[in-house]
């Protein structure tokens, strides 16, 4: 709950400091190992071609280095280098956050706060969902190659696929949206008036000061942004 | 807000995690037949088209939160707002009767994937340097090369791929409609949109 906070701040800030406050937090919560695997999967095919087309296409400035015909620029490479700063940090936050944070406790936390609680079901319902769906999915896929579908080839072949293999999820998947509608409203899903919950939040004083402290920064952060925008 | 009342129904409410599964399950499905289309934006259209523009907004900004809560797509968060809008127009253009014909109705596809792509250009130049590690990325090299800025190679990446994109997917949201049972769309709240009858 505290980390979902938290991260209002770091968008604004400085890229490379705040990522060094990443790996510490991500240590004190045991998440650091996996934290850095995925962070690097996820970062390499952005970094890899935003080099490359940032420092070859440039047009202006010193150069660095020439490869044949194209010239490596400098303005290019620091350009490309802040923005793989920037992924990396933002992509950084977010793992943190989807590591340490169980949803059912972040969104009891917003409800409290006023969230409807019907938006309460749809984050938590989708989450379930999603992965039965992708298992679905993929026995889609089996089905229609085992009667001889082809999913490789040429450009034309493989969107020729795409409807043989989206519309049976699609329609399999909207049917079943009228039988969970009557579950629900047989359940008292649309009553008004507050419900009882089976998850407990536990709030303590010091997470409160640090969130506020966390608001009052990321505000200030704004502000001075925008005025050094204003007044440049 | 009665309108706004009618159409967030408990079949609304079941149907948007469904729509956003469908995101997130085909985007993947066409990411496995390695097409240059992203057709991440199906289940928002659906829900668009049967539940209204508000509805559709919903499930857009939701479908991209929920992306990166689950870990799977970190940035999605970031394009919220153009899901989002993405939802809007659809449910507008559906309001407006452009569904009932086909031309109209891919018409309004391009229309909203060139407003998908003049949205998101700023976000992904900003964020990326424009670089999104996907096949289209060659796209962005192209117009950097011709010596268009990182905005505007940006941009002429996404007015390429955006309204093709935005196309096959509001077709794909008719085809699956034409073929839904008339009693089963009967449940939503915007049923007119597509058999055509008002209430």
């Amino acid at each position: 709950m505290l980390l979902a906070l938290a991260f209002a701040v770091p968008w604004w800030a400085c890229a490379l400091t705040l990522f060094l406050l990443v790996f510490p937090l991500a240590a004190v919560a045991q998440v650091l190992g996996p934290l850095a695997r995925t962070l690097w999967k996820i970062v390499l095919p952005f970094a890899i071609p935003i080099l490359l087309i940032q420092g070859f296409f440039w047009g202006e400035g010193q150069v660095l280095f020439t490869l044949g015909p194209l010239s490596f620029y400098r303005a290019g490479l620091i350009f490309a280098a802040a923005s793989i700063a920037r992924i990396a940090m933002l992509g950084g936050c977010f793992l943190l956050l989807s590591m340490t944070t169980r949803v059912d406790m972040l969104m009891r936390a917003l409800v409290e706060r006023g969230l409807p609680s019907q938006a309460l079901y749809l984050v938590v319902t989708t989450l379930q969902l999603v992965p039965r769906f992708q298992a679905q999915a993929h026995r889609i896929q089996d089905a229609q190659r085992t009667r001889g579908l082809e999913t490789e080839g040429t450009l034309w072949r493989r969107a020729q696929a795409l409807v043989p293999l989206i519309g049976p999820l699609l329609l399999a998947s909207l049917m079943d949206v009228e039988e969970r509608a009557l579950a629900l409203e047989a359940r008292g899903f649309s009553r008004r008036g507050p419900r009882s919950s089976l998850v407990t939040l536990h709030d303590s004083a010091g997470q409160r000061w640090l969130r506020r402290f966390l608001w009052t920064l990321a505000v200030a952060l704004i502000l001075f942004r925008l005025f050094a925008w204003v007044t440049r | 807000m009665d309108r706004i009342r009618r159409d967030f129904t408990t079949v609304t409410l079941v149907m948007i995690p469904v729509a956003i599964a469908i995101n997130i399950a085909v985007g993947q499905l066409v990411v496995a037949l390695k097409l240059p289309l992203y057709l991440d934006s199906i289940g928002t259209i659906l829900v668009a088209v049967l539940a209204g523009p508000l509805a559709g907004l919903v499930t857009g900004v939701l479908a991209n939160l929920i992306w990166t809560l689950t870990g799977l797509a970190p940035f999605a968060a970031a394009f919220a707002i153009v899901a989002g809008i993405i939802g809007l127009m659809a449910g507008l253009f559906a309001g407006w009767g452009w569904f009932r014909r086909l031309w109209l109705w891919l018409l309004a596809g391009v229309l909203t994937g060139i407003v998908a792509a003049l949205v998101s250009a700023p976000i992904s130049a900003y964020l990326f340097g424009g670089v999104m590690g996907s096949g289209q990325d060659f796209l962005v090299a192209f117009f950097r090369a011709t010596g268009a800025s990182v905005m505007q190679a940006t941009f002429g990446q996404g007015i390429v791929a955006d309204p093709l994109d935005k196309l096959v997917s509001f077709l794909l949201v008719w085809l699956t409609l034409r073929a839904l049972p008339k009693r089963f769309l009967q449940r939503f709240p915007r049923v007119e949109n597509v058999t055509g009858r008002p209430e």
